[in-house]
């Protein structure tokens, strides 16, 4: 089983805003389950994107029932690519965990497009989870990804508005 | 971006991330956004900092399943997944 679960979200802000949170969101007061965040590669395309790659390490709070598939580790690394195209004034962002991918995988995909007769960018997401466990097992720790995905795109936001209004202030300082 | 910065997975690299980190910021949105500039001018931050986690990197689990994940093209499709049947 296989799921997956997308959504949208508009934020008030233009596409200089968002991509530049979006490179500076940690640490936030919502995010204190990340470690460390760090650059791997970053090259400009013959086309003009910039491409970057990331690799951020984050400690998770798991359900008891996963304590035996798990044992006790806690920790998790994720990698991060991203392609800031400014000409389209468009971000996409592909994450997902580097390890403990026989327990789950969780694929991320978003898209932050600006919308220059609106100033508004919005950022679509699609969201992949998967397992390579038995069925049982597998609809279980999938369920439960779903229901905490739900609360982590919550606090994901609230990381970037948090981030984004702490850049206009120091704009505004000069 | 003000005095709170993430830090780096290996504490020695902390200090040169917050250096690149700064360079970058600024030449993000100063030049990059502008179209001003494709060129990387933080190449003496980048070098020492990648150097560093570079070396921490060979220490640590993952690195090989990082290389693995660095060859994948998730953009290829325009950024949209390739098997969207959910």
């Amino acid at each position: 089983m296989v799921l997956w679960y997308k959504n949208s979200f508009l934020y008030d802000n233009d596409f200089e805003t968002v991509s530049l949170a979006f490179f500076n969101r940690y640490p936030n007061p919502y995010a204190s389950h990340v470690i460390s965040i760090d650059t791997v590669s970053r090259e400009c395309k013959a086309s003009g994107e910039l491409c970057t790659t990331r690799l951020i390490k984050k400690t998770g709070k798991l359900p008891r029932w996963v304590k035996p598939f798990l044992g006790r580790i806690s920790d998790s690394w994720i990698i991060e690519r991203s392609e800031v195209d400014v000409k389209n004034q468009v971000l996409r962002t592909y994450t997902r965990n580097l390890d403990h991918t026989r327990i789950i995988q969780v694929e991320e995909f978003t898209i932050y497009k600006y919308n220059p007769v609106t100033g508004k960018t919005l950022a679509s997401s699609s969201v992949k989870f998967s397992s390579g466990f038995n069925l049982a097992v597998r609809s279980r720790i999938e369920q439960w990804s779903h229901a905490k995905f739900d609360e982590n795109i919550q606090r994901s936001r609230m990381g970037m508005a948090f981030v984004m209004e702490k850049l206009k202030q120091h704009q505004s300082l000069g | 971006m003000g005095n709170v910065m993430s830090a780096s997975f290996a504490p020695e690299c902390t200090e040169l991330k917050h250096e690149y980190d700064n360079c970058f910021n600024q030449w993000y949105s100063e030049k990059f956004l502008k179209g001003l500039s494709m060129e990387n001018e933080c190449s003496k931050q980048w070098y020492a900092y990648t150097t560093c986690v570079e070396a921490a990197l060979v220490k640590q689990g993952i690195k090989p399943a990082l290389d693995e994940a660095r060859e994948e093209a998730p953009f290829e499709n325009g950024g949209e997944p390739t098997d969207n049947s959910g």
